[in-house]
């Protein structure tokens, strides 16, 4: 215990920190320019300066431990003194514009300046001078503020590790800048924003267009982007949120956002929103009122049951829709519509990877809190570039690298290269060779610990059926391998980070079982990589056609009774369809009617020409959405919901924590779950839903898992799985060793393949309606490694035309050395130049997804940048 | 490169020999030279940049054949090196940190070299001259073409 006195009051520490710390704990303000809390101590603008008893010079407190029965002052005449000598050192230089700066009314200078500073400099030369600079698209950088605390460059190596900016120069001419001088051309965090404490970095967006004592309401809410589920407080004025702040003590990015949450809110004003309802007329969707659009998608649905019976309705629900909308989704198709049909994009990786976990390692096996990425002592990622699709758990990886944890990357990743300790990046779909190298090196040297033997057995069974092994099949060198081999023996408690790559392919099986050997050999945690914001929450809600809410398996009598005793309607035992199943009997004319909730099918399913044939056939499609989108162009009644910031509602992240979305905005449209409960009351059922509140006590009731659950506990942000209530905690015994003969494919000897790039900017169904995310990634592309361009010779920027079986477009080349082999990554953000549209696909037999390996793709040169500019 | 780079525990202690080497490739620290440290190193751009901006002996633009380092520090002051510079300035008409238009000679006007004792002196390119007189200092550069 060391007791130490802060101007006079004592304070008791149990492990030293910094008097600034201390004095933090305690209550006590110490002003601070370059220590921030989520950075490391710095100590470079000396105004948190105190008086210590006994020290014959004042220290930084910032930088100052603590010792036993040390007395500090911190506002003494002295103190005060050289505070002010600091400030008046600073603006030295500072052009004092606060009038016209955006930071005046939050900056901590003018704060400081206000308390201690000098009225009056005594510098009788000029500032220096360097223009404001708006180079870039996002970022306003205005240099002659700037009073190099160095947070930002802090912040951006030591955290963010995009190391994008510095600084230049020396002395009186050192200036913060990315390596172009003007654009930065990085991952467009923001983060340097969030911690800069004048008016040197800025976002452009919305500069001179607010003063911060405008502001009329803060929103603490969560981020609608990915399944990370950021919390971030959204600052509206005027029924319009301006824009969004972090707080290093708020939910668990703890002050961290990313591009997409920082900057892409304002999706939900564009020109694209659906204000009012829609209704197929005479070949086009004309203007209509909601009793009118409602009585006609319900009268339609009740006259599609009727007439086929309820096997022919099917409903598609959405991961970027909250929990409360899913729910309601699911009851109509379950309760009123009686059909397990729903489904959703989510089935494509994230809930099939899931289940396949769950029944080898129980309920709840890949919900693991965030934070255990740091604190583990090894991380190994495939299928997905965390810090591309979810940026702030890539931060994770990242720190975790900075601490020294051995990080193991499978694929091609651009965020993770200068953090992965080993990146194995194999041949082209030959992932499952390099696992199974993997897996029999490291049982070489460390047996299985007979804590499953009913795994343990499969395992042997395995083994055998893989034994016969392949040299050189995945185009790496045994050094590679015998290194990841050492690097993946080091760990003990590894986390596993699996994202959507694996399961989207035929052998995606092989690869899991694969992948769950290696978790039980290394006694790995998983986590599933989320991309959309309420994946889990999706399939919590049994928006899947084989689970109930909960997770309980809908075949099961007396399961399924609790739920029909609730509803008081029947629910059909047999597992309903798959969404490209959907889609397929759409195709063949046995599914009539359609129900889509905030999905665009035409962009994130693959094949898009097959799939708008099917939606062509429908009788019925109706679209609830919030945004004017490919799909609901099709649709015979399109239903505007109200937006993210315009309902209450929960999401429920990657790692099974429930979090509350609050209301911010008000909104013309309807919520969701009025929408879908409207309907089924003019069906015939009425639901007497009023408020989430009451969707959410249904939920408590009916769901094991959801026992108790208030939205009060989620707002403590300790709403976290299994919650309070009852997971099943069975492992499947009945686990069926899949067709574990790996797929023989021809060497790629010239052959390109197509696949989804993964983007950091934005990912199509939502970022592509943010005019600020347009701005950084204005149009598709095709970027493509050396290898392929040596074929090629085309340069960054020329034009050249790829082309599938289905479609063929131009698109831009970018060039992209560390991508291997002849791979083509296409992003999936624009509907007509998306990946999926030129992918065909095939079922997978285990898990009735799309599988979406072995692409083959045509590109060859167009016209070169320089011929277009002459044109 | 001539280090090797096991001789260093952490990458960036290999970047001042290695902006040395870029810097004799191309002259100065162009932009290009600059990347193509920070993908031999594997180290972001911008902290090579940093790195590069800081110190002087890295040319930010590009410069002549040969570079005329001229001290003007006390000493050299005191022993005349301001009369060499003027002349200097004079003969091949461009000021300090200026390049004659035939690309021949930059000339710079030093800090302290260490070189009191033999004051005035100068560096060209990376030869040392010292004891400098208004007659030796042409004789030398006339050896520089």
């Amino acid at each position: 215990m060391i007791t130490i006195t802060i101007n006079g009051k004592k304070i008791k520490l149990n492990k030293p920190v910094t008097i600034l710390e201390a004095a933090r704990k305690s209550g006590i303000h110490i002003p601070t320019l370059c220590d921030h809390p989520m950075l490391e101590p710095f100590g470079g603008c000396r105004l948190c300066l105190v008086e210590i008893e006994k020290m014959p010079k004042l220290q930084a407190s910032c930088t100052q431990q603590v010792t036993d029965g040390m007395v500090v002052w911190t506002e003494t005449e002295k103190v005060v003194e050289a505070r002010r000598a600091m400030l008046e050192f600073l603006l030295v230089n500072h052009p004092l514009d606060c009038p016209y700066c955006d930071k005046a009314g939050e900056c901590d200078l003018q704060d400081n300046t206000m308390k201690y500073g000098p009225a009056i400099g005594r510098f009788k030369e000029g500032k220096r001078k360097h223009p404001e600079c708006y180079d870039d698209p996002i970022i306003v950088t205005n240099m002659e503020r700037c009073i190099l605390c160095s947070r930002c460059i802090r912040m951006c190596s030591d955290v963010q590790g995009a190391d994008a900016i510095t600084i230049t120069n020396r002395g009186n001419k050192s200036y913060v800048e990315p390596f172009s001088g003007g654009r930065f051309d990085c991952e467009y965090c923001g983060n340097c924003i969030t911690v800069c404490p004048v008016g040197s970095l800025m976002s452009r967006l919305h500069k001179h267009t607010y003063r911060p004592w405008y502001i009329e309401k803060e929103v603490e809410t969560i981020c609608s982007f990915c399944g990370v589920g950021c919390s971030f407080v959204a600052q509206i004025r005027g029924d319009s949120i301006v824009r969004v702040e972090t707080r290093p003590d708020l939910g668990l990015n703890k002050g961290l956002l990313c591009v997409k949450g920082r900057f892409g809110f304002d999706y939900t004003v564009s020109s694209a929103r659906l204000k009012s309802p829609l209704i197929e007329r005479n070949g086009g969707l004309k203007q209509t009122t909601w009793a009118e659009a409602l009585s006609h998608a319900a009268g339609k649905l009740k006259e599609v049951k009727e007439k086929y019976g309820p096997a022919a309705i099917g409903a598609i629900a959405s991961g970027l829709c909250t929990n409360e909308d899913n729910y309601a989704l699911q009851r109509l198709m379950r309760s009123v519509i009686g059909a397990n049909n729903i489904d959703s994009t989510t089935g494509f990786f994230y809930g099939p990877a899931q289940r396949f976990f769950e029944d080898i390692f129980g309920q709840g096996a890949t919900l693991n809190p965030m934070q255990g990425i740091t604190n583990s002592d090894g991380v190994f990622v495939i299928g997905a570039d965390p810090s591309a699709v979810t940026p702030v758990l890539g931060l994770q990886v990242r720190a975790a690298s900075r601490k020294g944890i051995p990080v193991v990357t499978v694929g091609h990743m651009s965020g993770l290269k200068r953090f992965a300790t080993c990146s194995l990046n194999p041949d082209a779909f030959s992932e499952p060779a390099l696992l199974n190298m993997l897996i029999s090196g490291l049982m070489k040297k460390r047996p299985v610990c007979g804590e499953n033997i009913f795994f343990e057995d499969i395992i042997k069974k395995f083994m055998l059926s893989t034994s016969d092994n392949i040299s050189d099949a995945c185009g790496l060198g045994k050094s590679d391998i015998d290194k990841a081999v050492d690097e993946l023996n080091l760990m003990t408690n590894p986390a596993i980070l699996i994202g959507r790559q694996v399961v989207q392919r035929s052998d995606a099986s092989v690869l899991l079982l694969q992948l769950s050997v290696l978790i039980y050999l290394l006694n790995g945690r998983i986590y599933l990589i989320s991309e959309l914001p309420n994946d889990q929450g999706l399939v919590d809600m049994g928006c899947q056609p084989d689970t109930l809410p909960g997770g309980r398996p809908v075949f099961s009598d007396s399961m399924r009774k609790r739920y029909e005793d609730s509803y008081g309607a029947e629910i059909p035992s047999a597992q309903g369809m798959r969404l490209m199943e959907m889609i397929q009997a759409a195709h063949e004319g046995k599914l009539k009617a359609l129900y889509v909730m905030g999905e665009n099918l035409l962009l994130n399913l693959p094949d898009t020409g097959y799939v708008k044939e099917a939606l062509l056939k429908l009788e019925l499609l109706v679209v609830q959405d919030t945004l004017m989108n490919e799909t609901a162009e099709l649709a015979h009644v399109v239903l505007p919901a109200c937006s993210w910031p315009e309902a209450e509602g929960s999401y429920t992240n990657f790692e099974g924590r429930m979090q509350h979305v609050k209301k911010a905005v008000h909104g013309e449209a309807m919520e969701g779950w009025k929408i879908i409960s409207e309907i089924a009351k003019i069906i015939g059922v009425d639901w007497d839903f009023l408020t989430v509140v009451d969707i959410l006590a249904e939920l408590t009731k009916v769901s094991p898992v959801h026992k108790g659950i208030t939205y009060s506990e989620m707002d403590s942000g300790n709403c976290l799985w299994p919650y309070n209530g009852e997971p099943l905690r069975d492992i499947a015994k009945d686990f069926v060793l899949p067709d574990t003969k790996l797929i023989k494919r021809e060497k790629c000897s010239g052959r390109s393949y197509l696949s989804a790039d993964q983007q950091l900017f934005h990912s199509g169904t939502i970022g592509r309606n943010s005019s600020a995310l347009n701005l950084l990634m204005p149009a598709s592309y095709a970027r493509i490694g050396s290898a392929l361009n040596e074929k090629l010779s085309v340069k960054t920027g020329d034009t050249a035309s790829i082309s599938s079986g289905v479609k063929s477009a131009e698109l831009d080349v970018i060039i992209d050395p560390d991508i291997k082999g002849m791979m083509v990554f296409v992003p999936n953000t624009a509907a007509d130049k998306g990946a999926l549209s030129f992918m065909k696909w095939s079922m997978n037999k285990d898990f009735k997804n799309p599988a979406l390996d072995g692409n083959e793709i045509e590109i060859s040169k167009l016209r070169s940048k320089a011929e277009e500019v002459a044109a | 490169m001539i280090v090797k780079q096991r001789a260093y525990e952490a990458k960036e202690a290999l970047l001042m020999p290695a902006l040395y080497a870029a810097q004799r490739e191309h002259g100065w620290m162009s932009p290009e030279a600059m990347k193509s440290v920070a993908r031999a190193l594997d180290l972001p751009p911008a902290t090579v940049k940093g790195f590069a901006t800081f110190y002087d002996m890295f040319r930010k633009k590009p410069v002549g054949k040969h570079v005329i380092q001229l001290c003007t520090n006390v000493t050299c002051i005191l022993s005349g090196s301001e009369d060499l510079l003027s002349m200097l300035s004079d003969k091949f008409g461009i000021a300090p940190n200026e390049t004659t238009t035939d690309g021949r000679f930059s000339l710079v006007a030093m800090e302290c070299i260490g070189a009191c004792g033999t004051a005035p002196a100068m560096i060209v390119n990376t030869d040392f001259y010292e004891n400098l007189t208004k007659e030796s200092i042409f004789s030398i550069l006339e050896n520089y073409k």
